[in-house]
């Protein structure tokens, strides 16, 4: 007989040690049971029938009987799918005698270094199936994939397909094998395998609409664009059937911009598409300085051209870097700091 | 892949934009495979913004608003600019005064282009290799090195305006200053130019640690 002695600090159930609350399948079941239950009574009480009652008409349904005035959205009281709800967890992962099933369990990071292993068993098979080419002395297919149009998965996408962390240096890892596969000119064979992993870009990044253009009294076409460069607004009217006359605030660009680079900035856009005196402009802008403001008004009319102008030079516009905001700007102060990277002196004693 | 030591606003997905308008007039049958790539590839990345000294315009040159960045003191952007234009116009009225006094079989050996004296003078004050101090067994050793295009840009530029602002009379104005030494660097003379020299023969005297560089 042995007495160990403990504390009492010590037979408390370390709650902390123990991770997050593991779910049993049963549990969920049942929680799935109660949901569909709950939703036949709620379309009940709300007059509706049950078997057509969608999320939408639950979500509209609590927020009209638990009307609830709380900022935070998910604060509020809400009712959805427990699969929603509780989120994805790896089952338990050993049997009743303590075995793991997973022979790669003792690694820490199972799924990962499996995923691995099967990236590589493909790349063997692709190599192996090259070699038989060669040796029958038949031609390689060199057909290249479209690299523009797919993207491979993002690191927190994986990590929801393995429903395990994935840091930075195992998923440029992965990144690594895969880029390799992709390169082997028969990888053809494994463009299943390959097409799990990656995701489709949209194809033409031209996903802004472009008015049309409108006219004034005197039928002459304009158009309107908007354009913000640090904290200057821009609002800039273009005119077809022009001189090249252009007025900001009411003053004449002379006047207001005497620096040659806001007034090369200004023309900028006109210059790139060859329309120097082919426009008018008047703008209006406010805030900023100098250089944001003139910055402001090349984004606005730049946005003012696209009416005017074929799709084909509005994608060069966009290349030229006309059309994209400009997000940089002043970066705040830091405690502790003098400014925003200076630090202060340094002073040995 | 490359981590950005220092963050940007943009997400590291945003390419640079390309403002020469003569690129995109070309046909696409005259592209390399290459450049189809790269095409396929901006239609489908969103692009950075413009910066503001770039500019699709004939007089926007990128060398000339680097090296107008390197000059400018605090920020006074309006100064460095109208001590560059003021520069140039000095170049050619230099030039020019040379080209009506000379006889005439050499009137066409004379370069009136500021632009061109400018490039030229840059690229003849680039150093072709570099010293970098190596600590080896508590000594350090000046090793010669080979540097990037970037890095002997950068030197040239660095030589030019340090020449100028240092070797000048208290009288003399910074473009005038200026446009002397970027003749004399065309023409092959000046002491930037032998400043360049001094440190090819630095770095053939130390030809001897060469060994010491591991990159």
């Amino acid at each position: 007989l042995r007495l160990i002695c403990t504390t009492t600090a010590v037979q408390r159930k370390n709650i902390e040690a123990s991770g997050p609350e593991k779910y049993t399948e049963a549990f969920i079941k049942k929680q799935i049971e109660e949901f569909n239950l709950g939703k036949r009574h709620l379309a009940n009480m709300m007059g509706e029938d049950p078997e057509t009652f969608t999320q939408e008409d639950i979500d509209r349904a609590i927020a009209y009987l638990f009307p609830s005035g709380l900022f935070d959205k998910q604060a509020r009281p809400m009712m959805k799918h427990p699969t929603e709800v509780f989120p994805e967890q790896r089952k338990i992962q050993w049997g009743e005698d303590g075995r793991p099933f997973h022979f790669l369990f003792y690694t820490g990071k199972p799924s990962y270094y499996s995923l691995m292993h099967e990236t590589y068993e493909k790349l063997l098979n692709v190599q192996k199936h090259q070699d038989q080419l060669l040796a029958d002395d038949l031609p390689l297919q060199k057909e290249k994939r479209n690299l523009a149009g797919s993207r491979w998965l993002t690191r927190i996408e994986l990590e929801e397909m393995l429903l395990e962390k994935v840091s930075d240096h195992d998923y440029s890892r992965f990144i690594q094998l895969l880029e390799k596969l992709v390169a082997q000119p028969c990888a053809d064979i494994e463009e299943k395998y390959i097409q799990k992993f990656s995701k489709e870009v949209p194809v033409q990044l031209q996903q802004v609409v472009i008015e049309p253009l409108q006219h004034d009294e005197r039928g002459v076409a304009f158009s309107t664009g908007e354009g913000k460069r640090k904290t200057a607004r821009a609002t800039a009217v273009v005119y077809d059937n022009g001189t090249g006359k252009i007025t900001v605030n009411g003053i004449d660009i002379l006047h207001y911009f005497p620096v040659l680079q806001d007034r090369e900035q200004l023309l900028f856009p006109f210059q790139f598409l060859g329309r120097i005196g082919k426009h008018d402009m008047v703008c209006t802008v406010s805030g900023g300085g100098r250089s944001a403001q003139a910055g402001a008004i090349r984004l606005a009319s730049a946005k003012a051209l696209r009416s005017f102008v074929t799709e084909k030079e509005v994608e060069f516009m966009r290349q030229a870097g006309l059309l994209t905001v400009d997000p940089r700007v002043k970066e705040r102060k830091k405690p502790g700091q003098e400014g925003p990277r200076r630090k202060f002196t340094w002073k040995k004693r | 892949r490359i981590m950005p030591v220092r963050w940007s606003r943009y997400n590291p997905s945003y390419l640079e934009p390309e403002v020469k308008k003569e690129s995109y007039q070309k046909p696409l049958e005259e592209l390399t495979e290459e450049e189809r790539e790269q095409m396929e590839l901006k239609a489908v990345r969103p692009i950075k913004a413009a910066p503001l000294t770039l500019s699709s315009s004939v007089f926007s040159d990128p060398m000339i608003s680097k090296f107008t960045n390197m000059m400018m003191k605090s920020g006074n952007k309006v100064l460095a600019r109208s001590l560059m234009s003021q520069t140039l116009e000095a170049i050619k009225r230099k030039q020019l005064e040379k080209y009506h006094k000379a006889p005439e079989n050499e009137k066409e050996t004379i370069e009136c282009n500021p632009y061109i004296i400018f490039h030229q003078a840059l690229k003849n004050c680039q150093p072709i290799i570099g010293l970098s101090n190596i600590t080896k067994g508590g000594k350090t050793y000046q090793v010669p090195v080979p540097l990037t295009d970037n890095r002997k840009r950068f030197l040239a530029m660095k030589w030019l305006i340090t020449e100028c602002r240092e070797n000048k009379r208290r009288r003399t104005m910074m473009p005038e200053k200026l446009s002397q030494e970027l003749l004399l660097a065309f023409n092959n003379e000046g002491p930037v130019i032998k400043k360049k020299h001094v440190l090819h023969k630095m770095a053939e005297a130390n030809r001897a640690y060469a060994h010491f560089r591991w990159w």
